[in-house]
C-alpha cells in the first residue's frame, strides 16, 4: 500500500487512553408484537478498544445483528447505553444520528447493497454527497478508496459487471471513504466463495492493521472469526465469556 | 444540485416504466394545454362581443332565414337602437382566381382558402361595431361601391391585398351562388382594431354589402340574421323576449340572444363546453396521477433496501424523501415538457394546414396559439402531479425504519 493511499484514507491511531471506541453498557433490546415481548438482547456489556478487530459470533437469532445495528446507530436500545467514539448514540435525534453515522460509522453488508444504477466510483462517492467537498474532491477520494481495495481499474464498472468479491470490495471502499472511526460488518463473507472471502478478510485485516480502523464483525464462519483479535459469543441475547 | 445526477440515474433503472410514465404524463399535459388553449380562444372570441348587441335568428335553425320585413318591426320595438340585416356568406376563393384551374374552365372553389365573410347592411352595422376602425375616405368609397369589400388587416396581410385589388368568392350555401360564376369584390377599405380597447377582435374577416348579395341572387334571399343594438345592456333579456314575442305566431319565429350566446352557439359550442373540457382534463389528470403514483410506489418498493442503505450511509429521512419526490417531479418535468411540445406542435400543425386553418379561421379561432400562461400552468400541473404521485411513497420511505427495510427482500 502506497503512502499516498495511506494518507488519503487517514490512519486513525489507537489512542493510548483507556476510553474504548465502542462501549455498550447494560443494553437491553426488546421487540414488541401486540402483547408479546421478545427480548433479543438482555443486559449486554461490551467494550471494544480503539483499533481492535472484534468478531461477534453466535447462532441465528442470538441477537448479534441487533447488537451490530445498535453499535452502527441504525437501531436504538430499549434500555442501556451505546457509546461509540465518545457519543451516546441513543441520546441523538434521528437527524443527529444520521449525521453521526455519516461521520463515524462505515457499514459493510452481507449482500454488498450497492446501488445498481451507479458505477463503482459513484457508489463509493455516495456518502461524500453529504459533505461539503467539491465534485472533484469527492471523485478523487472515491478513486483513492477504490485503490485501497484494489479496484481502481474497475471504477467505471456497474455492480452487475463485477463479481461478488469485487462488489464487496466496492462496498468496503464505500464504507471507508468517509474515514469513519468504526467499521461494522454484518457477515461480510457470508455471500462469497472461499477465495473471495479470504481476500475480503485480508483486506479487513489490512484496514485494521495499517489504518487502525476499529472493526466489529458479525460472522457465522469460525475461519472468518479467527482473523479477529477478539471473539465474542452471543447466545439468546446474552454475551458469553470466552 | 449535486443530488440531481443521482436522481436522474434512478430514472434510467427501468426504461420501459420510465418512458411509459413520461408518455402518460405527456398525454395528460398535451390534453390539458390543448383543451385550455381552445377554451381560452373561445373565451377570447366571446369576450370580443358586446353586451349591447343582440342577434336574432330563425328559431328553428341558423340554416333558415328570416323575412326582410322583420328588420323594421324589430327596430320599432322600444329600447332597440338600430338593426342591421346580415347574412353569413360562407365564401371561399375560387381556384380560377388563384390560377389553379385551366383557363376557360368552370371555376372550382378552393375550399382550403376559406375565411369568415359576411354580407351586412353597412350603415347600421358599422355604427354598432365601433371596434372596426376604418379610414373615413375608404369607408365613403365602400359605401358608394356595390361590389366593395371591407377586409380586416390580418386578411389583407394574409393575401397581400390592398385597396383597389379585386378578388372572387364563391359561397358553399346554394341560395348564395350565382349562375354566372363567383361574386367579384373590390377591396375598398381595410379595417384595424384598437388592440388596447378591443384586444380580442379578430381582423381575419371580410364584410360586404348585403344589397350586393340580394341583387346578385335575384332578390330571392331573406335575412340570415339581424344584428340589433340596444340602448341598455341590462335590458338584453327583456328585449330578447319582446322581439321573439313579436314573431311568436308567425311562420318564421325568431330566437334572439346576446351576441355572446349567439357566438357560442354559432361555433357549435354548448354553454357547458368549459365544463366538458375541464372535466375531460380533470379525469385525465387524475388517471395520470394514479398511474404515476403507482409507478413511484413500485419504484420505491423495489428500492427499500437501497433506501435503507442510503439512511445507513447517513442520508437523513428528509433527504431520502426529497430524493424520491425529486425523482417523481423529474418524471413530471419530462412529461410536461413533452406534452407542451406536443401541444405546441399540434397548434402549429392546425394553423399551417390548408383547410384546417381556414376552417378554424372561419369560426373565429385563427388565434389558436399556446399562450405562455397556459404553458406555464400545464408545466405546473405536470410538476404538481409528479409531486403528488411521489409524496406518499416518499412519506413511507421517510417513516420506514432502516432495520425493517433491510429485512425486506
Amino acid at each position: 500500500m502506497s503512502s499516498g493511499q495511506a494518507n488519503a484514507v487517514r490512519a486513525t491511531a489507537a489512542p493510548e487512553t483507556a476510553e474504548p471506541m465502542v462501549d455498550v453498557r447494560k443494553v437491553r433490546k426488546v421487540y414488541r408484537r401486540d402483547a408479546e415481548e421478545l427480548t433479543v438482547l438482555d443486559g449486554i456489556d461490551l467494550q471494544v478498544p480503539a483499533g481492535e478487530f472484534v468478531a461477534l459470533m453466535g447462532p441465528s437469532g442470538s441477537g448479534k445483528t441487533t447488537l451490530l445495528n445498535l453499535i452502527a446507530g441504525i437501531d436504538r436500545p430499549t434500555s442501556g447505553q451505546v457509546i461509540v467514539a465518545g457519543t451516546d448514540v441513543a441520546r441523538l435525534s434521528e437527524s443527529e444520528l444520521a449525521k453521526w453515522r455519516s461521520r463515524s460509522v462505515g457499514f459493510i453488508f452481507q449482500f454488498y447493497n450497492l446501488i445498481p444504477v451507479l458505477r463503482a466510483v459513484e457508489n463509493v462517492e455516495l456518502p461524500l454527497l453529504l459533505t461539503n467537498l467539491s465534485k472533484r474532491e469527492r471523485r478523487e477520494r472515491a478513486l483513492t478508496a477504490l485503490k485501497v481495495v484494489g479496484l481502481a481499474d474497475r471504477s467505471g464498472h456497474y455492480p452487475r459487471q463485477l463479481s461478488g468479491g469485487q462488489e464487496q470490495r466496492v462496498a468496503i471502499a464505500r464504507a471507508i471513504v468517509g474515514d469513519p472511526s468504526v467499521l461494522v460488518a454484518d457477515e461480510p463473507t457470508g455471500d462469497l466463495d472461499a477465495k473471495s472471502a479470504e481476500d475480503i478478510l485480508a483486506l479487513m485485516e489490512t484496514l485494521n492493521r495499517e489504518f487502525h480502523k476499529t472493526i466489529v464483525m458479525v460472522t457465522h464462519d469460525p475461519r472468518a472469526a479467527s482473523r479477529a483479535h477478539v471473539q465474542h459469543h452471543l447466545e439468546k441475547g446474552v454475551l458469553k465469556a470466552d | 444540485m449535486k443530488f440531481l445526477p443521482f436522481v436522474l440515474k434512478h430514472l434510467r433503472r427501468n426504461w420501459v416504466r420510465t418512458l411509459s410514465t413520461v408518455a402518460a404524463m405527456a398525454i395528460c399535459i398535451f390534453l390539458f394545454c390543448t383543451l385550455q388553449t381552445v377554451l381560452v380562444s373561445i373565451n377570447d372570441l366571446l369576450a370580443s362581443t358586446s353586451a349591447n348587441r343582440l342577434i336574432s335568428r330563425n328559431a328553428v335553425s341558423l340554416v333558415f332565414n328570416l323575412p326582410l320585413s322583420y328588420g323594421a318591426r324589430i327596430a320599432a320595438i322600444p329600447g332597440v337602437k338600430r338593426v342591421a340585416t346580415t347574412a353569413w356568406f360562407g365564401g371561399s376563393l375560387p381556384a380560377k382566381k388563384e390560377g389553379k384551374a385551366d383557363a376557360g374552365s368552370e371555376t372550382t372553389t378552393d375550399w382550403s382558402q376559406f375565411f369568415p365573410n359576411m354580407a351586412v347592411e353597412a350603415e347600421p352595422y358599422f355604427q354598432m361595431y365601433p371596434e372596426f376602425v376604418i379610414p373615413p375616405d375608404q369607408y365613403r368609397a365602400f359605401n358608394e361601391d356595390l361590389k366593395g369589400a371591407v377586409i380586416g388587416r390580418k386578411l389583407a396581410t394574409k393575401y397581400g391585398w390592398k385597396v383597389g385589388d379585386h378578388f372572387f368568392l364563391e359561397s358553399f350555401i346554394p341560395p348564395y351562388r350565382k349562375k354566372d360564376g363567383p361574386f367579384e369584390f373590390q377591396v375598398d377599405a381595410i379595417f384595424d382594431t384598437d388592440p388596447v380597447k378591443h384586444p380580442n377582435t379578430d381582423t381575419n374577416l371580410m364584410l360586404f354589402h348585403y344589397k350586393y348579395l340580394y341583387e346578385a341572387t335575384g332578390r330571392r334571399i331573406a335575412a340570415g340574421t339581424y344584428a340589433i343594438e340596444i340602448n341598455d345592456a341590462s335590458q338584453a333579456g327583456a328585449l330578447s323576449k319582446a322581439i321573439d314575442a313579436q314573431f311568436e305566431n308567425s311562420d318564421a319565429q325568431t330566437h334572439t340572444e346576446t351576441e355572446q350566446a349567439f357566438t357560442a352557439s354559432f361555433i357549435a359550442m354548448a354553454g357547458n363546453l368549459a365544463f366538458l373540457l375541464n372535466s375531460i382534463g380533470l379525469a385525465v389528470s387524475f388517471t395520470i396521477l394514479l398511474v404515476t403514483a403507482n409507478t413511484m410506489s413500485m419504484a420505491v418498493r423495489e428500492r427499500r433496501t437501497e433506501i435503507a442503505v442510503l439512511k445507513t450511509l447517513g442520508f437523513s429521512s428528509l433527504q431520502v424523501m426529497g430524493l424520491i419526490v425529486a425523482e417523481a417531479i423529474a418524471l413530471g418535468a419530462f412529461g410536461g415538457a413533452l406534452g407542451l411540445g406536443g401541444s405546441q406542435g399540434l397548434m402549429w400543425f392546425l394553423l399551417h394546414t390548408p383547410g384546417i386553418k381556414d376552417m378554424l379561421a372561419g369560426i373565429g379561432l385563427s388565434e389558436l396559439h399556446l399562450k405562455p400562461v397556459i404553458a406555464a400552468a400545464g408545466f405546473a400541473v405536470a410538476l404538481g402531479l409528479g409531486f403528488a404521485a411521489g409524496f406518499v411513497p416518499a412519506m413511507n420511505a421517510y417513516r420506514s425504519r432502516i432495520t425493517d427495510m433491510l429485512r425486506t427482500v
